[in-house]
């Protein structure tokens, strides 16, 4: 396929994150507002500035479709460019692709990609649904509750063909969580060991709860605009070099659902768009929604061969320090959870040197991945200076 | 029997026949009129080539565990006397995967690649539930 190459064509210029955790007497559209002023601090920019408002409605509220309505009635301004998408984990690095084209398309100036969300103090969507995931299915009927299940079904085939072990899951959870420690705006700072993980309950077989991500509130926003206007503003740019969706909307019916072809699809796009190859990454964020995903993104994104994901995370290779830093802020594993933004905001910071205490040297090309739905959507963005 | 609290299929048009057929204890599937695939999840349409057309054709039961968990915490409360209990996707022979619980001697220790076998669970006077044992040959 030959695109029209995006290219360079835009850049990140802001970024907001809210406090993240438990953040009671907050809504949603709050969180949101929040996470927009913040970042439109970083960038410098006013916000009558801000002609496209892209969001992601947050899970714990329906209406979702409307989302866009009702945040920029909230910010008072009045956009000429807007929409609102639901792609759940792949969402924040898909509306920063969307934002890319649309400046370098003339649609808009300086967009704004925005979420709030609130799974930990409000009551969620109940999971408990026969309908869960699709009326048809009923997948409820046969005890299929919670996100959880799809992760599990991959780890549980990806250990049956391949080998993987739990220490392995391990490995990525430990590693998490040493980053989170260096991460103030993160939610879970304590170091934990391997032990720690084997020792934790099991939930669904084989994910054990150091295998899962947290369930936080909080917002986050990202400002993109062009990359000639970007040089003129108080931030380091970051350039969006390279981006990349793909989607597997089949689940029983395809026979790879479970391992999430798609991504790969998705990575493949965005490096060949930026020229690069997996050796030329420094640094990656990819969506943790358990640890299994961690090992599947580094297969899909050619750091390993299918199958040798598990054998990758060993001997600290994705922690700091190690061949390839994983997810530096902590992940969902353990920063935080609004859905892959705080991932993509990680990718920003990293490029920009703006880590602290877990920066990577020379971090100068990160890779940010997103996956969403029932393993069904991904995302990815290549980041440079 | 009436005391059943945990979630019951929403029967459809769509869907009736698969769940009329449980109660009879016969395991069937959408079989596209057009191209003859064989499809599941229920659907509409045949994802192969769009035609509506179908009728609904019965299957051996017999099939694989494709993936396996066991649930070792209740999402809902009405699961809470059932954990641990185990959710397989289930490769059939015919080539549909369905999801479904492995159930009976050795569920806990089902394996991706074992095979198994369909059991018809009647869960309410009017709901059969299809799950699956572990095949004993």
């Amino acid at each position: 396929m030959t695109n029209v190459s995006l290219k360079d064509r835009a850049a990140v210029v802001g970024v907001g994150v809210t406090e993240q955790g438990r953040t009671p007497g907050a809504s949603n559209l709050t969180l949101a507002v929040d996470a927009f002023v913040r970042a439109l601090d970083d960038a410098g920019l006013h916000k009558d500035q801000i002609d496209g408002l892209l969001t992601e409605p947050g899970t714990t509220e329906f209406g979702w479709a409307l989302d866009y309505l009702r945040l920029g009635e909230a910010l008072g301004i009045n956009p000429s460019f807007t929409h609102t998408v639901m792609q759940g984990g792949s969402t924040a690095a898909s509306l920063v692709q969307t934002a890319a084209m649309a400046v370098a398309t003339g649609q808009a100036t300086y967009v704004a990609c925005v979420f709030g969300d609130t799974p930990r103090t409000s009551r969620g969507p109940r999971t408990t649904d026969a309908a869960h995931g699709n009326a048809e299915d009923s997948w409820g009927v046969w005890g299929a509750l919670g996100a959880i299940t799809w992760s599990a079904m991959s780890a549980s085939r990806h250990m049956a063909l391949y080998g993987t072990t739990s220490e392995q899951l391990g490995e990525v959870a430990v590693s998490a969580r040493l980053h989170a420690s260096l991460n103030p705006e993160a939610v879970m700072r304590e170091p934990i060991t391997l032990d720690d993980h084997r020792e934790s309950r099991a939930i669904v077989d084989p994910l054990r709860l150091l295998d899962c991500c947290l369930v936080t509130d909080g917002g986050a926003c990202v400002i993109v605009t062009s990359s000639e206007r970007a040089r003129d503003l108080r931030s380091t740019p970051v350039s969006i070099a390279g981006m990349g969706q793909a989607y597997t909307t089949e689940k029983l019916g395809h026979p790879d659902w479970w391992y999430g072809p798609h991504q790969r699809t998705a990575v493949t796009r965005a490096y060949e768009m930026a020229g690069i190859e997996p050796g030329d990454v420094r640094v990656a964020q990819l969506y943790d929604n358990f640890t299994i995903s961690t090992i599947l993104w580094l297969e899909h994104a050619g750091f390993c061969g299918v199958g040798e994901g598990g054998p990758f995370v060993e001997g600290g290779r994705i922690r700091l320090g190690g061949r390839l830093p994983v997810n530096t802020h902590g992940g969902h594993l353990s920063a935080a959870h609004p859905e892959g933004w705080l991932t993509v905001i990680e990718g920003v910071r990293q490029v920009r040197g703006e880590g602290g205490d877990r920066q990577v040297a020379d971090a100068d090309i990160c890779l940010v991945t997103g996956r969403g739905m029932l393993l069904n959507c991904a995302s990815a963005l290549v980041l440079t200076r | 029997m009436d005391d059943y609290r945990k979630p019951l299929p929403v029967v459809t048009e769509l869907n009736r026949p698969f769940w009329d057929g449980a109660r009879r204890e016969v395991l069937q599937v959408q079989c596209c009129t057009e191209c003859g695939h064989l499809r599941y999840p229920i659907a509409e349409v045949c994802p192969r080539c769009l035609s509506g057309g179908v009728e609904w054709v019965p299957l051996s039961g017999v099939g694989e565990v494709f993936a396996c968990v066991t649930y070792h915490r209740a999402y809902a409360p009405e699961f809470s006397d059932d954990v641990p209990y185990t959710v397989a996707i289930v490769q059939l022979d015919e080539g549909p995967r369905m999801l479904s619980n492995v159930v009976g001697p050795g569920r806990l220790d089902a394996r991706v690649g074992d095979r198994v076998r369909v059991v018809f669970d009647a869960v309410t006077a009017q709901t059969t539930v299809p799950r699956f044992r572990l095949a004993q040959d």
